[in-house]
């Protein structure tokens, strides 16, 4: 196990070296600078900025000095549009509020969308059957950016229960919203794997043996049938994080919860290079981290897979 | 019961068989064809993906109003005079600049149809090149190349797809790449799995026997056995391909006015649902969502068909 | 088109060139008599995005500065009606060439840690602001205030010290500029002028606006910021007149989404947040003493590329001006923004202090006979349905530009046939494109630095930094430099506007109006008469409700 997670950890650097070339080779194309504005600067005052910045040395150079800023310092250098603050102080605020949303969404997806679908799968052709495949593809199919406005007009709004956004230090009444909005679809996906993984599971050989055996129903479930169920589940859990991570943009413009996700797309369109960079790093990092995780996981439950 | 045989039923078996048909064999196809059309959910998709695709070709000549047209009359007053109805025109209501959301969602429809079609298509091709490659040939070059699937596959595909957005301007084309640039990734994993499997079978190891080279081998024998299963998978991107072109509408880098699709019209929609004007979303989501369900049902229909196992 | 005679006077008092002695009536929260205030003196308010900074020299968004113009305060501050009051200065003298100006400060003036707000104060962020290694991007505006020196400094030829102000003693500021400006006094409430701490600023360098650092001397004091979510100022004890201000706390709320905004202001969350594109009149009728709309300092318009790069067709006056008659403005004042604002004809808003909206003759005309003129004239220039016009039109990404925008092209499509292409580019790119004149027709918006006409006019100068279409007239160029040193320009204004109305360089639209929707309470101290809102939380008062 040990020489798996060296292993993937030795792919994992150039894997972020190449997201960081690209990434930055992609920007510095991009029309716009950080410092473009509808009020020309004086041309003096302009070049102090850009040397304050390191931005009038040739790419090549200033994609060396930041990737030895961080591999000597952990500096990600500082942001060009907050002019007071660095970006490891800007992504400090957002990235926990991405990942506790994030996290319970997680947990609220896995957690629904297992049960649902196991539900499903045990009581197969039943209306349970019905009613749980109906509400997983119906919200597969709702956008996540139409169930955010009509989340808040009728909790907000209507009903008066939930306040409409913010973050307020992770407090709960702020979790709510944005919880539903993210885990929705995914819960849904898992819903179903779950659902079909499992029929394939019950009605295999191991399964009937164990009936024949005489076990009870909710012991060959819980100890014989949900393992191997979750293998494909565990597969999805990769694409769907990283679909959770992009889904949180909407998240974010929608309750003004201040995560990464919008910081990205407001530093993409203010072309405030080392946070998007920056940003894209730790995104790429974690990614990395989840498959890894996930991989190990996997081999844990399947015994003929060896790491 | 009397041991001596009946030649009676001997001679008319006899008779039967020799004036019978040859029985006609059935085909893998037919069978999944058979299977298919046993399956209502996935008919009844098929009839409604039909019918959308037909409504977005022939709802044109019906059109009172064309897709910019602003009607004077009614512009900025949709809340009071914008609902939708038979007499004016407007069968669909309009938007809040006064234009036909009739129009408006055909043109919509031609458009995230294309984008989900075209998207997956690339997919295919692609993703299905280059996952058979990687499987037939193993070792060291399966090595490589998947290497570099999972590489790509790390980075968050929405930062890419901004960041090419955001350089290269917004134009239908980038679209289509961006999207096609990440959707192959999955595809070629899937197909490079299935053509381990394929790839020790008899009938590639005569072909590799017979000193077939091995791009032949690829194309005319691996790459149709694995038609079932991209086919499903193609037809589960699909949907998948239009949401992600809805979520960049939202974010204002999709298409270009005049032009719109699903994305534009639902995520405009939603801002105004507060306003009194519900059918500039209940529309195009209506259309969005009846065209996904039915993909994923004549997916869903195409797998349980084409592999009765993985039901 | 005329304005109330309280617009009026505050011309009166920017034209005052002696001695302007205040009284000595309270220059905050005015309550008027019998008024019973709220027990909840907080303010909640919406912003659409985060600030660049809280560094007075460094701040550019509007966002920005009405937060700095209560943590900070400088020289002299606007009341609701725009004119100008006492600040941190108690009164000034303006030497008879008006190239002098001294400022008298109050003695009484403190920082949130004790220290006094001495004239070196001034002098330390005037010269911070035009240094190059502050590397400012507000340092124009020193250069638009036009101090001594201000060049050299700004491009390194001399020391900022070399700046053309200075203190005479502790509570004495002197400044001397290169030209005449009666309007220099307007100048001195923009945030840019603001003095700073130099102690706090060289003991945390860059982390000096944290809340935990920040020394400030306005009416409140920072007492959380959490970017992207929220920030928070409390009253200030220290503050000289700590007495008369009202509001305790205010907390700005960054909300991206405007139709989101307006659902948690409904729920009781704000108390004042932006009116989405369209919903005034509606909004209106349901919530008639919350919903607000009235003049803003602001002009939106569509600019020709005449330079050399532009298309051969808008070189000819008679396509300009064709395009320029066949906009029903009107319907997109009152059928696309709904919000009250003001067709345009021509550049500067009537709402500018001291002006009078001059009559050019295609505003008089009836909509009927302009698209008439339109049809003739572009015929005359060789253009119809059979040869129609084309040309690229541009805009910045917006829900509200693509409408106009939208709105635009098809009136010129039924009205004359013309093929105008949209296309929208982020504002970053945007600029980029317009400031290369890479356009062929862009949309453009100006917002007065001042309250005057030339902030607006100066843009059709030929060599001014904003005049993205190039384009170019001696006559206005002259008028506008007479206008500098003179008493009276209006006559050199009305001049201009009815040569830019003949020569139509650029297409004027409408004139804004500021349309909020605004919490009951508030809205009886809401300085609606300002038109460039320079709002001060410590002239605000909640009333019981």
């Amino acid at each position: 196990m040990l020489s798996f997670i060296i292993r993937r950890l030795g792919i994992a650097i150039p894997t972020l070296l190449i997201l960081v070339i690209f990434s930055f080779s992609m920007m510095h194309l991009a029309p716009g600078g950080p410092f473009t504005s509808e009020r020309p600067l004086p041309p003096q005052v302009l070049a102090n900025i850009e040397a304050k910045y390191g931005l009038d040395q040739p790419v090549y150079v200033q994609m060396g000095n930041y990737i030895w800023g961080i591999v000597t310092e952990f500096d990600f250098g500082p942001s060009f549009r907050f002019k007071d603050r660095t970006v490891n102080d800007v992504i400090a605020q957002g990235f926990p509020v991405t990942l506790t949303y994030g996290f319970w969404s997680f947990v609220v997806a896995v957690g629904v969308g297992v049960t649902l679908g196991a539900a499903a799968a045990i009581y197969h052709n039943s209306w349970l059957d019905y009613l749980a495949v109906g509400i997983s593809i119906g919200a597969q199919v709702l956008p996540n950016f139409v169930m955010a406005p009509i989340l808040v007009l009728t909790l907000t709004l209507w009903l008066g229960l939930l306040p409409g956004g913010g973050w307020n230090g992770g407090q709960w009444q702020y979790l709510i919203m944005p919880v539903i909005a993210l885990s929705t679809s995914y819960m849904a996906s898992i819903a179903r794997i779950t659902r079909s993984s499992m029929l394939e599971v019950l009605n295999s050989n191991f399964i009937r043996t164990a009936r024949a055996k005489g076990l009870s129903n909710s012991r060959i479930i819980i100890k014989h049938a949900l393992k191997p169920t979750m293998l494909p589940v565990i597969s999805y859990l990769g694409p769907a994080f990283v679909g959770m991570v992009t889904g949180s943009v909407v998240i974010d413009l929608y309750f003004s919860t201040g995560g990464i996700g919008q910081m990205f797309v407001n530093s993409a369109l203010s072309r405030d290079y080392s946070v998007m960079m920056g940003i894209t790093i730790l995104m790429g990092s974690l990614v990395i981290i989840f498959n890894m995780i996930v991989d190990i996981l996997y081999a844990w439950i399947d015994p003929k897979i060896r790491l | 019961m009397s041991m001596v045989p009946n030649t009676d039923r001997i001679k008319r078996m006899a008779d039967n068989l020799a004036s019978m048909e040859p029985v006609k064999g059935r085909s893998l196809w037919q069978d999944a064809m058979h299977r298919f059309l046993q399956n209502k959910a996935a008919v009844t998709s098929v009839i409604v993906l039909t019918l959308v695709v037909l409504f977005s070709l022939i709802g044109p000549y019906f059109a009172v109003w064309t897709n910019e047209e602003i009607d004077w009359s009614r512009i900025g007053k949709a809340a009071e005079l914008g609902a939708p109805s038979i007499a004016n025109g407007h069968f669909f209501g309009i938007d809040n600049l006064g234009r036909d959301l009739y129009s408006r969602v055909i043109q919509g429809t031609q458009v995230s149809l294309m984008v989900g079609l075209i998207g997956a298509g690339i997919a295919v091709i692609v993703g299905t090149l280059y996952g058979a490659t990687a499987g037939y040939f193993g070792g060291r070059v399966d090595s490589v190349m998947m290497r570099l699937v999972d590489i790509l596959m790390s980075i968050p595909y929405m930062f890419v797809l901004i960041l090419l957005l955001v350089v290269f301007g917004r134009s239908l084309q980038m679209l289509f790449v961006g999207i096609g640039l990440i959707s192959w990734l999955d595809m070629s994993r899937i197909v490079r799995g299935q053509t381990l499997s394929i790839k020790n079978k008899e009938f590639v190891e005569a072909a590799v026997a017979t000193g077939v080279p091995s791009f032949t081998i690829i194309v005319r024998h691996i790459v149709p056995n694995l038609m079932g299963v991209v086919v499903v998978y193609a037809t589960l991107l699909v949907p998948g391909m239009i949401i992600t072109e809805s979520f960049i509408s939202f974010l204002g880098l999709g298409v270009q006015e005049p032009n719109t699709s699903w994305g534009a019209l639902i995520s405009e929609g939603a801002g105004t649902i507060a306003y009194g004007t519900i059918w500039q979303l209940l529309v195009p989501l209506f259309f969005f969502v009846i065209t996904l369900f039915s993909f994923f049902f004549i997916g869903d229909g195409l797998r349980d068909a084409l592999d009765p196992k993985d039901r | 088109m005329k304005f109330s005679p309280i617009l009026r006077s505050s011309v009166l008092a920017l034209g005052v060139a002696s001695l302007a002695l205040m009284g000595t009536s309270a220059y905050a929260a005015k309550v008027p008599e019998g008024v019973v205030l709220a027990e909840d003196q907080t303010f909640t308010y919406r912003d659409l995005d985060e600030f660049s900074s809280l560094d007075p020299q460094i701040v550019e968004d509007v966002s920005g500065s009405a937060i700095i113009r209560d943590l900070f305060e400088g020289l002299l501050n606007e009341d609701a009606d725009g004119n100008l009051v006492p600040g941190v200065a108690e009164r000034w003298e303006a030497s008879d060439d008006k190239m002098t100006y001294t400022f008298y400060l109050r003695d009484n003036a403190k920082w949130s840690n004790g220290d006094p707000v001495t004239a070196n104060d001034f002098v330390y962020a005037w010269r911070r602001a035009a240094d190059p290694e502050t590397a400012s991007p507000y340092s124009w505006y020193m250069d638009l205030m036009s101090i001594e020196n201000v060049a050299d400094v700004l491009s390194g030829d001399k020391e900022p010290v070399a700046l053309g102000v200075r203190a005479v003693d502790d509570l004495t500021l002197e400044v001397k500029l290169t030209t005449p400006l009666s309007y220099f006094p307007q100048m001195v409430t923009h945030a840019t002028t603001f003095p700073t701490h130099q102690a706090t600023i060289e003991k945390y360098g860059d982390e000096w606006t944290k809340p935990e650092n920040i020394v400030s001397n306005g009416a409140y004091t920072l007492a959380e910021h959490v970017p992207n979510e929220r920030s928070v100022r409390v009253r200030n004890p220290l503050y000289w007149n700590d007495a008369e201000t009202v509001i305790e706390k205010t907390t700005a709320l960054i909300i991206n989404d405007e139709n989101a905004a307006l659902t948690r202001y409904l729920a009781g969350e704000l108390d004042r947040t932006e009116v989405p594109t369209g919903q005034y009149p509606r909004l209106k009728e349901e919530y008639p003493d919350q919903a607000l709309s009235f003049p803003r300092l602001c002009s939106y318009y569509y600019t020709f590329n005449l330079s050399d790069s532009g298309p051969e067709a808008f070189k000819d006056v008679r396509v300009r001006q064709a395009l320029s008659y066949a906009i029903d403005r009107s319907v997109i004042t009152d059928n696309v923004l709904q919000g009250g604002q003001f067709p345009a004809f021509t550049f500067t808003p009537g709402s500018t202090a001291g002006f009078e909206v001059p009559d050019v003759p295609f505003g008089q005309m009836t909509q009927a006979e302009r698209d008439a003129k339109a049809v003739e004239l572009l015929a005359e220039a060789g253009y119809g349905p059979d040869n129609p016009l084309r040309f690229d039109m541009i805009y910045n990404t917006s829900e509200g530009h693509k409408q106009i925008a939208t709105v635009m092209s098809q009136m010129w499509k039924q009205k004359l046939g013309v093929e105008a292409t949209l296309g929208n580019m982020e504002w970053k790119v945007f600029l980029e494109t317009r400031g290369a004149q890479d356009f062929e027709l862009a949309r453009g918006a100006w917002c007065g630095d001042y309250n005057e006409a030339s902030t607006f006019l100066d843009l059709v100068q030929t060599n001014s930094g904003y005049n993205d279409g190039k384009y170019s007239n001696s006559e206005i160029d002259q008028l506008l430099a007479d206008a500098k040193t003179g008493g009276d320009a209006t006559a050199n204004y009305t001049r201009i506007e009815q040569i830019m109305a003949e020569e139509m360089p650029v297409i004027p639209i409408y004139h804004y109006t500021g349309v909020y929707m605004m919490n009951p309470q508030i809205v009886d101290s809401w300085p609606v008469q300002n038109v460039q809102q320079n709002w001060y939380s410590r002239d605000l008062y909640k009333v019981a409700k």
